[in-house]
C-alpha cells in the first residue's frame, strides 16, 4: 500500500492547516480539533462529547495480517465520535472490515492503539470489553434448529456467569432488542426457515441484547433486498438516537451512507481519504478518486447528498 | 438423568428458564434409550456358558438379596475400600449375603460388561458431540485429533515391545491418545488454531502414527499378542468386570458434569469463533479447555474398551438429529443414546458368531458405515453443523 495521502510525520501540521472544503484534505482529524471548523449543519459535533456515550478512537495505526508482509491499513487517526453513527465507505479491498476488525479488538494492530473512552482495548477484559463494545461480522452462521429467541439470547453471554442462569436484567435485554429489531413475530423461529433478511434482523437482535455502548456492523445491508436494507438501517438509527449508542457501520453503498450516518469515513488503499459530514465528504472528486465512477452530486438534496453514477472510469 | 425427575417448564420465556430447555423430544429420546439398554442388557445376562432359563436371568438381576445391600452394591460400582469407609460411616451390614449360583454369574460375570458398555457409550457419545462444536464438523469423532493413533500406537508399543508395562496398558493408552491430542495441538497452533487446521493436523499425526502401529505389527512374535492388539485397537468388552467400571465410573461422571457444565459454552462456539469473540468468549482458552473434557471422557471409554469407532460419530448424529443442535439437550441426549447403542451392538458382538466372540468395535463399524451411507444420501450437506 503506498502512502500518497498521508505522510505520518507531518500529519499533525496538515491537519491544523488543512481546511476543511478541500476534499483531498488528508482528514486525520485528531480527536475533535477541527469540529469547530465552522462547518454548519445538523450533523455538528458538540464541543464537548456527551458523558454518557463513548468515543472510539484509532491512534496510528498500522494494521496487518499475519501472511501479509505490510500493513494492510495505516491511518493516523480515526475517531468514531460518540453518539454519532459513522459509515466507513470505499470501495473493494480499501481496508474498510479491516480497519473496523481492529476497532473491535478482534484483530491486533501491529503499531498503534485503540481506545475506548481514552482506554486501550488490550487493557479490558474479554468479557469486560463485550459488555461496552458489540461488533457484527459479515457472514454469520447459526445452527438451522436454533430459535430467534435462543440465539437473542446469546447476546447475553457477556453478562453472564459461567453457571449463572437467566436473571430478569437478561429477560428485559432480551426483549426490548426482539422488539427494537422488529422481530417479535419470528420469536420462536427456527433461524434456518428465515429470509436472509430476517435473519439479518435477528443477528441485529443479537447484538442489541448485549447492551453496549459501541456497536460495530461489517457490511450488515449486503445482500439483503431493499425492504431488509431499510429496516436494518432504521434499526440502526432508532438504537442510536433512543440509546445513544456510538455506531460504526462498514457500507457498501455510498447513496445510503450518505443518508443515514452522521459521519463518513471514506477510505481508499488502506488509508483515510476524507472524513466528516456526508455534505462534506460526499463530492463528485470523492466519487472519481475514491470509487472510480463519474457521477453527479446533488448536495442540497433535503435527505442528504445525493448521487446520480453516470460511469465507471477506466482503471 | 434429568427426564424423569424434572418436567419441562414452557411456559414463559420458553428454552432459558433452568429447565425449560428439557422438551418432549429429549424425554421421548431418554426413555427409547433407556428401554433399548434394559432389554438389550437383560438379553445379554441370558445367555452364556453358565445356562440359565431367561426368567432365571432376570430374576438374578433383580434379585432382592443384592438390590437391597447396599454394602454389595457400593462394592461393585465403587471397590471394597469406599464401600468399607461408607458402610463404617453409616453403620451399614457388612456380611456377606448368602447369594444363589445365578446370582452370583450374573452380578459378578455378565452384567459388569453391560454396565462397562454403557460407560463406554456415554463417553464416546459425549466427547464426539464436544468434538464435533469445537471443530465446527458434524463428522468430527472422539479420534478425529488423533487420540485414537496415539492411544493404537501406546498399546502396541506395550503390547509388542515393552511388555513388562502390561498391566498399565489402560492408562498409557489414554495417555498416548492424550499426548497426540497435544501434539496436534501444538501442530494446528499458529497465532491460535482453526477447526480446519485442528482436524488436517489429527490427519497428519494420525497417518504417522498409523504407520507406525502397522511398522510394529511386524515385530509381534507371538499370535496372541496380535489377537490382543487387535482386540484393542478395534474396541472390545469381552473379559471385562467390575474393576473396569470403577476404573470408568469417576471419569465418565466427571465428564459428563463438565460437558453438561460447558454446553453453553459449546452453544456460543456454535455461532462461530468470531461471533464468540465478540461475545466476549476467550476463544482458545474455552476450545482446549473443553477439548480437555473431550479427551478426558475419550480416555476414560479406550482404557476399559479400546478404542471402539463409530459410536462417537454416530451417536451425536441421531441425537441431533432428534432434539436440535443445543447442547444442553444434546449432551444430556448422548448420555442416553450412547449406551444404547454401545449395549446393543455388545448383544450383537458376543452373540452373532457364538460361541465365539468379535470384537463390539467390528460391530459399530458396521452398524456406523451404513448409516453415514443413509445420510449421506439424503441429505444435501453433511459437515457443517
Amino acid at each position: 500500500m503506498v502512502d500518497t495521502n498521508v505522510s505520518s510525520n507531518s500529519s499533525e501540521s496538515a491537519n491544523t492547516a488543512s481546511s476543511s472544503e478541500s476534499a483531498n484534505a488528508t482528514s486525520n482529524r485528531t480527536n475533535g480539533e477541527t469540529a469547530g471548523d465552522g462547518r454548519n449543519g445538523p450533523d455538528e459535533e458538540p464541543e464537548t462529547e456527551p458523558v454518557d456515550a463513548t468515543e472510539l478512537v484509532g491512534e496510528d495505526l498500522a494494521i496487518g495480517y499475519p501472511t501479509t508482509p505490510e500493513p494492510v491499513v495505516e491511518c493516523d487517526s480515526v475517531v468514531i465520535p460518540a453518539g454519532e453513527v459513522t459509515a466507513l465507505v470505499g470501495p473493494n479491498g480499501s481496508g474498510k472490515s479491516t480497519l473496523l476488525r481492529s476497532l473491535s479488538n478482534q484483530l491486533e494492530p501491529e503499531r498503534g492503539n485503540v481506545l475506548l473512552d481514552g482506554h486501550e482495548l488490550q487493557t479490558f477484559g474479554t468479557k469486560e470489553l463485550a459488555q461496552r463494545l458489540g461488533l457484527l461480522s459479515q457472514e454469520n452462521e447459526a445452527p438451522g434448529s436454533l430459535t430467534v429467541e435462543e440465539l437473542v439470547y446469546h447476546g447475553r453471554y457477556p453478562h453472564r456467569g459461567f453457571f449463572e442462569t437467566v436473571n430478569e436484567d437478561d429477560e428485559a435485554a432480551v426483549d426490548e432488542a426482539i422488539s427494537l429489531a422488529g422481530v417479535e413475530h419470528l420469536r420462536d423461529s427456527q433461524v434456518g426457515n428465515l429470509s436472509g433478511g430476517q435473519k439479518q434482523l435477528a443477528w441485529i437482535a443479537m447484538v442489541l441484547a448485549q447492551d453496549t455502548d459501541v456497536l460495530l456492523l461489517d457490511e450488515p445491508t449486503t445482500y439483503l433486498d431493499l425492504h431488509h436494507q431499510l429496516r436494518v438501517m432504521e434499526v440502526v438509527r432508532t438504537l442510536n438516537r433512543e440509546r445513544d449508542v456510538t455506531v460504526a457501520v462498514v457500507l457498501h453503498d455510498i447513496g445510503q451512507a450518505a443518508r443515514f450516518a452522521d459521519n463518513l469515513v471514506a477510505m481508499r488503499d488502506g488509508e483515510l481519504y476524507d472524513w466528516g459530514p456526508p455534505r462534506k465528504v460526499v463530492t463528485e472528486e470523492l466519487l472519481r478518486d475514491v470509487f472510480r465512477v463519474e457521477a453527479t452530486v446533488d448536495a442540497d438534496h433535503p435527505t442528504g447528498p445525493h448521487i446520480s453514477p453516470h460511469r465507471a472510469m477506466d482503471e | 438423568m434429568a427426564s424423569d425427575t424434572q418436567r419441562g417448564d414452557y411456559s414463559g420465556t420458553s428454552g432459558q428458564t433452568r429447565l425449560g430447555w428439557i422438551n418432549g423430544s429429549l424425554v421421548t429420546l431418554a426413555l427409547a434409550s433407556l428401554g433399548v439398554v434394559v432389554v438389550a442388557g437383560l438379553v445379554q445376562v441370558s445367555f452364556g456358558a453358565y445356562s440359565m432359563s431367561i426368567g432365571q436371568a432376570w430374576q438374578a438381576v433383580f434379585d432382592p438379596a443384592v438390590l437391597t445391600n447396599p454394602y454389595l452394591l457400593l462394592q461393585f460400582f465403587f471397590g471394597e475400600g469406599i464401600a468399607e469407609t461408607v458402610a463404617g460411616a453409616f453403620g451399614l451390614a457388612t456380611a456377606e449375603p448368602e447369594l444363589t449360583r445365578e446370582t452370583l454369574i450374573v452380578w459378578n460375570i455378565r452384567l459388569p460388561r453391560v454396565v462397562v458398555g454403557a460407560l463406554v457409550g456415554v463417553n464416546l457419545a459425549i466427547s464426539g458431540a464436544i468434538f464435533q462444536a469445537v471443530t465446527r464438523n458434524e463428522l468430527a469423532s472422539p479420534y478425529i485429533l488423533g487420540v485414537s493413533s496415539g492411544a493404537g500406537l501406546t498399546i502396541l508399543l506395550t503390547l509388542v515391545i515393552f511388555s513388562g508395562l502390561a498391566a498399565y496398558l489402560p492408562i498409557l493408552a489414554a495417555l498416548g491418545g492424550t499426548l497426540a491430542f497435544v501434539i496436534v495441538y501444538g501442530i494446528a497452533w499458529k497465532n491460535g488454531t482453526s477447526p480446519v487446521r485442528l482436524v488436517l493436523a489429527g490427519v497428519i499425526v494420525s497417518t504417522i502414527f498409523g504407520s507406525m502401529q502397522t511398522a510394529i505389527f511386524f515385530f509381534a512374535n507371538d499370535i496372541g499378542i496380535v489377537q490382543s492388539a487387535i482386540a484393542w485397537t478395534t474396541g472390545s468388552l469381552t473379559g471385562t468386570d467390575w474393576e473396569q467400571v470403577r476404573m470408568a465410573l469417576p471419569w465418565t461422571v466427571l465428564s459428563l458434569i463438565l460437558a453438561v457444565a460447558g454446553s453453553r459454552q459449546l452453544n456460543v462456539l456454535l455461532l462461530g469463533e468470531k461471533t464468540a469473540q465478540a461475545l466476549g468468549m476467550s476463544v482458545e482458552r474455552v476450545r482446549f479447555a473443553l477439548s480437555g473434557v473431550a479427551i478426558l471422557a475419550a480416555s476414560a471409554a479406550i482404557a476399559v474398551a479400546g478404542i471402539v469407532g463409530f459410536v462417537g460419530l454416530v451417536v451425536p448424529h441421531i441425537v441431533r438429529n432428534i432434539v436440535g443442535s443445543d447442547y444442553r439437550r444434546l449432551v444430556v441426549g448422548c448420555a442416553f443414546a450412547g449406551p444404547a447403542l454401545m449395549v446393543g451392538a455388545d448383544v450383537g458382538a458376543r452373540l452373532a458368531l457364538s460361541p465365539a466372540q468379535i470384537p463390539v468395535g467390528i460391530v459399530t463399524g458396521l452398524v456406523g458405515g451404513p448409516y453415514f451411507l443413509y445420510l449421506m444420501r439424503k441429505k444435501q450437506q453433511l459437515g457443517e453443523i
